[in-house]
């Protein structure tokens, strides 16, 4: 319509250039509004960054060595440790202290599917089959039998105890898939979760082959206030970047988890690692974990 | 001074006073048929029941949904991509006319396109209930994006979306026909984009071998136009059934269209589950076959063989294929039974993907499958969610003037110009605006030299002589 005003308005003949105003009055005001809506929108794009940039001086992007909660501290330098975790099942004897201490040190909520770590019993019986229990997370300890369904009364061959925790893997599909970066990997390696910045949708839960992830339910115990967040196992981060050992390995009262800094010639986890050639297990999954393990678990892997 | 007292405007329109809000409100509700007051009825009902879940769900962490570690996605993801899908399938077969230029899909397009909008706005609703912080979303997508994550992708497409419908929507109802052609082809092209990057949410997860793949994108976009599709056919039957807008052309023109593309529709997701349930069962990966048994024969077994296949499948294909189902209320139940069939088929495909664990989760060892039953509170939201898709789309085919738009598109690419209807330099102009060939044709000879060339590069191209005149 006021193109087609327009397009008269050019076609005219010289001769007829005055128009009246009140004709051309549409087309001034069309023009005129769309100026003001151009405007209009420029300064909301405007306002929109600037109160963007505010915002995030409030909303935290990456955890800091300045935020209370956050477990990176400012007299840890990453960069120069080489954590290694061994876990090894022919030692362990699935007394589920470590289960405990795990939900001590971190405040982890006390129903079983919440948890860091937890202890499995792998069972083999005489007909060739496995079974697998893990009452409880093993908290406290195992009743003599398996609790899994259809191994009670069938001859046992050989069993075991396989604790588990996070893997913390080289490439963790947790972090790639996070839609706001709330999982991170830090510079050493770790895994951890910025409780402040997850939105609880759950994905990285789904995502994680070995279980390792859970969300916190509401309660008193849940990682910086904030229940509905997700968690998992960080090394004990907060005590690792202290020179102290995880609280797992540290109650391990028959050194089936051993913890240290392998780039630390004084700490005997490379040596220990040299010794006995521990390795990570289903590295077919391709996420490159880096709990490396002794003992039946592998044979079995 | 004094001050002299004017309405207050919008857009050059007086704001009504209370008393005229009021007397409108009483004039409306003697003048509301009855049956459609015990609609408002019982949708008031399902949606303060609903209402009521919804409030119990928000306070973050509480132990309110069935979910649980070992099975973290529930009713509420199957909600949410129920409703997601449902707008991307709308405008994929709104697209056919409005983009592509076949007629006969045309008269309907603001029906496909408030029904889109009101279904992704419930989509939202859903998700922002299933979420623990769904403000902190917002922001930590803007602040902190993560281009790795798929979901991150479908937040951005899906966010465009809603942002590309408004504009569509708006432009329907009021007359800007080159914005809306624009509108028109974003829209087109996010509903493939959006329900792709939902489907790679679960596609990328190795830990889910149900899951994981190429195919899951696939059979959602598929899915995505199947749902679009039974959508359309109930508000089809509806509006030949209350004689609403432009109902003259629903039972000859709008029916045997959907017939046709539900037909090749049920084709293609009936295909694409056969290929789904044979590699699945015949897979070597651990939770593959587990899945495909616990669907055929194991728990889900109901689920898949009652709704998804009879329900969703076979009867909408007999409804289709006998003579004497090919009215409306045939055209209805075909529908009911293909939205039926999506929604398991979205069910079963979150269900089977978590049921057998690799491995225990978070210390849960389950035999021999994992369990999930949805909590009354999920059950709730989606009866909400439900109810809310109705009462809006209710009100909006009472209140919003659903005829036959002016401003088709037919010819979507407003920077092409075709010779036959539009005329060169004139941008924005809509082929309907009234000119026929006899008014192009000087239109072509004033084009001056761009205009010539372009035309003779054209002919040369398409070899057409006609076009140089």
């Amino acid at each position: 319509m006021i193109e087609q005003q327009t397009a008269a308005v050019e076609a005219a003949p010289a001769d007829a250039i005055l128009i009246p105003l009140d004709e051309l009055a549409p087309a001034i005001t069309a023009a005129s509004v769309s100026r003001r809506a151009f405007i209009g929108f420029g300064l909301a794009l405007a306002g929109g960054i600037v109160g963007a940039g505010a915002l995030a001086q409030y909303f935290p992007v990456f955890a800091s060595a300045g935020d209370e909660v956050s477990p990176i501290v400012p007299s840890y330098n990453p960069a120069t440790k080489a954590w290694t975790f061994v876990v090894d099942t022919s030692a362990c004897i699935g007394c589920g202290l470590c289960v405990v201490a795990c939900k001590e040190e971190n405040h982890v909520p006390e129903p079983a599917e919440f948890t860091r770590t937890w202890i499995e019993r792998h069972v083999t019986t005489t007909d060739g089959s496995l079974y697998i229990d893990s009452p409880e997370d093993g908290i406290n300890g195992f009743p003599k039998d398996s609790t899994a369904p259809g191994a009670a009364g069938k001859p046992v061959v050989s069993a075991y105890f396989q604790p588990r925790l996070c893997m913390q893997c080289a490439e963790p599909p947790c972090v790639g898939v996070c839609p706001v970066s709330a999982t991170y990997k830090t510079e050493d390696g770790v895994v951890l979760v910025d409780a402040r910045r997850c939105i609880g949708c759950g994905y990285c839960v789904t995502s994680c082959p070995y279980g390792a992830r859970y969300l916190t339910p509401a309660g008193e115990d849940t990682p910086a206030g904030t229940p509905g967040v997700a968690d998992k196992c960080t090394w004990c981060y907060h005590r690792i970047n202290k020179g102290q050992k995880p609280a797992c390995v540290e109650i391990c009262p028959v050194k089936a988890r051993q913890f240290g800094d392998a780039n630390d010639p004084a700490d005997p986890i490379a040596g220990i690692v040299k010794a006995t050639n521990p390795a990570p297990f289903h590295t077919e999954w391709g996420t490159k974990p880096r709990v490396l393990y002794l003992g039946p678990a592998l044979e079995e892997a | 001074m004094q001050a002299t007292l004017r309405p207050m405007t919008i857009a050059g329109r007086p704001i009504p006073t209370l008393p005229e809000v009021g007397a409108w409100i009483g004039n409306e509700v003697r003048t509301t048929p009855r049956g459609l007051k015990r609609w408002y009825a019982l949708l008031g009902v399902l949606l303060g029941v609903g209402g009521v879940a919804a409030l119990i769900s928000i306070p973050p962490g509480w132990e309110v949904m069935g979910t649980k570690p070992v099975f973290e996605w529930g009713l509420l993801i199957v909600a949410y991509v129920f409703f997601a899908i449902i707008t991307s399938g709308l405008c994929l077969s709104a697209s056919l006319g409005t983009v592509f230029g076949f007629e006969r899909f045309l008269p309907f397009e603001k029906r496909h396109a408030i029904l889109a909008l009101i279904s992704l706005v419930t989509a939202f609703l859903v998700i922002a209930l299933e979420l623990h912080y769904p403000i902190r979303m917002v922001f930590g997508a803007l602040l902190t994006p993560a281009p790795t994550s798929p979901m991150w992708w479908m937040g951005v497409f899906y966010g465009t979306y809603l942002v590309v419908l408004i504009i569509e929507v708006w432009t329907l109802f009021t007359d800007h026909p080159t914005i809306h052609k624009y509108a028109c082809t974003a829209c087109a092209i996010v509903a493939v984009f959006a329900p792709t990057t939902l489907g790679l949410v679960f596609g990328v997860l190795t830990a889910k071998p149900f899951w994981y793949g190429v195919f899951t994108p696939i059979q959602m976009v598929c899915t995505a136009l199947t749902a679009g599709l039974a959508l359309l056919g109930i508000v089809f039957w509806a509006i030949d059934r209350f004689k609403l807008a432009d109902h003259a052309t629903a039972k000859p023109v709008a029916m045997p269209s959907i017939r046709l593309l539900m037909a090749i529709a049920l084709a293609i997701v009936s295909a694409l589950l056969i290929r789904q349930m044979v590699d699945a069962l015949f897979s070597p990966t651990v939770g593959m076959r587990e899945a495909a048994i616990s669907l055929i024969s194991g728990p889900l077994a109901l689920q898949f063989w009652g709704a998804r296949v009879v329900v969703g499948l076979v009867i909408p294909a007999m409804l289709l294929a006998m003579p004497m189902t090919r009215t409306p209320l045939g055209l209805l139940g075909t529908s009911t039974a293909m939205l039926v069939g999506v929604f398991a088929d979205r069910l079963n495909l979150v269900e089977a993907g978590q049921i057998y664990p690799r491995t225990t989760l978070a210390g849960a060892v389950s035999y021999p499958y994992a369990s999930y039953a949805p909590s009354l509170v999920e059950i709730g939201i989606l009866v909400f969610a439900l109810a809310f898709f109705a009462a809006a789309y209710t009100l909006a085919e009472r209140y919003l003037p659903m005829g036959e738009s002016d401003s088709h598109v037919f010819w979507p690419w407003p920077w092409i110009k075709h010779h036959d209807h539009a005329e060169p330099g004139d941008d924005d102009h809509d082929h309907e605006a009234g000119h026929d060939d006899g008014q192009s044709d000087p239109g072509v000879a004033n084009a001056g030299a761009d205009g010539a060339d372009l035309l003779k590069r054209l002919a040369e191209l398409t070899g057409t002589e006609g076009v140089q005149r």
